[in-house]
């Protein structure tokens, strides 16, 4: 089943669509990383976590040639040996799979418990940011509602909710 | 926080994906290099005589650098994309190195015997390589800001190509006070030095691009 003509619908503006394609990309990393932290099952949460923040930072750099697939888990990858780098554990890379078969392999769709809490980060934040985020996308007002809330531009608001997601993305990394 | 409420939070009025253009980054990135690094190599070596600019000689080294740059930039735009290929622009760098190797050999077998010593090492071929080099750095700092732009997943060779850029616009400015004239020497001395502010990049790419 193909993510391509949702996630397109996604990087044009509709929120429903990105909402959605978040939702199943989310469902696929968890997959994908259970499987290769089983020595570390309680990473996988985590790292899919930061691996959605990462896809929606760069949502940029995504080429619409290309299978929406091929990005998504390029990105992934990345995200998977920066944490074995962080870690000091290369070795682990290499996981013991390749003999069992498809269905052996354990596989999580369900959400698992994260042991690093966003919300928390999200205090670290500067002011500035913080509140743009906190008014556009935790209580979910429309850009104009939150600029005449907080006297604001929209302009600038986008811009702090911008550089605060990628703030939260860098400190997500360096906790770990 | 729970992955649901993250999806909800990021999707939430996100509006349209942002439009990353590389051109946009590196041009600037470049002209501002190049300009620091033309104003260095010209205040040191000054500009070559406009009589040389009849001769083929400062043509092959702008054509060639020109060409090498173009092959590198499309290789940083691919590298910096995830899950883009990057294979098709370094066979494009490859192959411009290769037409330029040709033209240096057939150059070398057309020159009588006696002048071919100074047709491969001129009379600076211990400068070039380095010139080239220490020319490249303000260019390499502008590519790599615009790497860091991008989403680059395999950082050595990300860095490659930021160097190999940088090394072939440093090489065209270079050309503007190299008063070398023959091919044979261009062909290994330019490359030679483009070719280690590659290895630069991808040295130093692991380090400052990683995200």
């Amino acid at each position: 089943m193909s993510l391509k003509p949702l996630w397109l619908r996604a990087q044009r503006g509709d929120s429903q669509a990105y909402r959605e394609s978040l939702a199943k990309i989310a469902q696929r990393l968890r997959k994908f990383y259970s499987r290769r932290l089983q020595t570390l099952p309680d990473e996988v949460e985590d790292l899919v976590q930061e691996t959605l923040l990462a896809l929606h930072t760069q949502r940029g750099t995504y080429d619409e040639n290309l299978p929406v697939s091929s990005w998504v888990f390029a990105i992934a990858r990345h995200k998977l040996v920066d944490l074995w780098r962080r870690r000091g554990r290369r070795d682990n890379l290499n996981d013991s799979l390749e003999d069992l078969t498809e269905d052996q392999h354990p596989t999580a769709v369900e959400e698992l418990p994260s042991k690093r809490d966003l919300g928390i980060l999200l205090d670290q934040l500067p002011a500035a940011q913080k509140q743009a985020i906190l008014l556009t996308k935790i209580e979910g007002l429309s850009m104009i509602e939150a600029s005449e809330r907080s006297g604001v531009s929209v302009a600038a608001l986008k811009v702090q909710v911008h550089r605060g997601l990628k703030l939260l993305t860098e400190l997500v990394r360096s906790e770990t | 926080m729970k992955t649901d409420d993250l999806i909800n939070m990021l999707s939430r009025e996100a509006g349209p994906a942002p439009t990353v253009s590389v051109a946009r980054r590196l041009l600037p990135a470049a002209l501002a290099g190049a300009l620091v690094a033309a104003s260095a190599v010209l205040a040191v070596l000054g500009m070559i005589p406009n009589e040389m600019f009849f001769e083929p000689g400062p043509w092959i080294k702008i054509v060639y650098a020109g060409t090498l740059a173009l092959a590198a930039a499309w290789m940083v735009s691919r590298l910096g994309k995830p899950g883009a290929s990057g294979v098709q622009a370094m066979y494009a760098v490859l192959g411009v190195v290769l037409i330029m190797f040709s033209a240096g050999f057939l150059s070398y077998l057309g020159t009588p015997e006696s002048e071919r010593a100074a047709a491969l090492m001129g009379h600076s071929w211990l400068v070039c390589p380095w010139a080239i080099l220490g020319l490249s750095l303000p260019v390499m700092a502008g590519s790599f800001w615009t790497m860091k732009g991008l989403a680059p997943t395999n950082l050595p060779l990300a860095g490659a190509a930021c160097g190999l850029f940088s090394g072939a616009v440093a090489a065209l400015v270079y050309a503007l006070a190299c008063t070398e004239p023959a091919a044979p020497f261009i062909a290994i001395w330019y490359t030679l030095g483009i070719m280690l502010c590659g290895a630069l990049g991808a040295f130093l790419g692991p380090k400052l691009l990683n995200w």
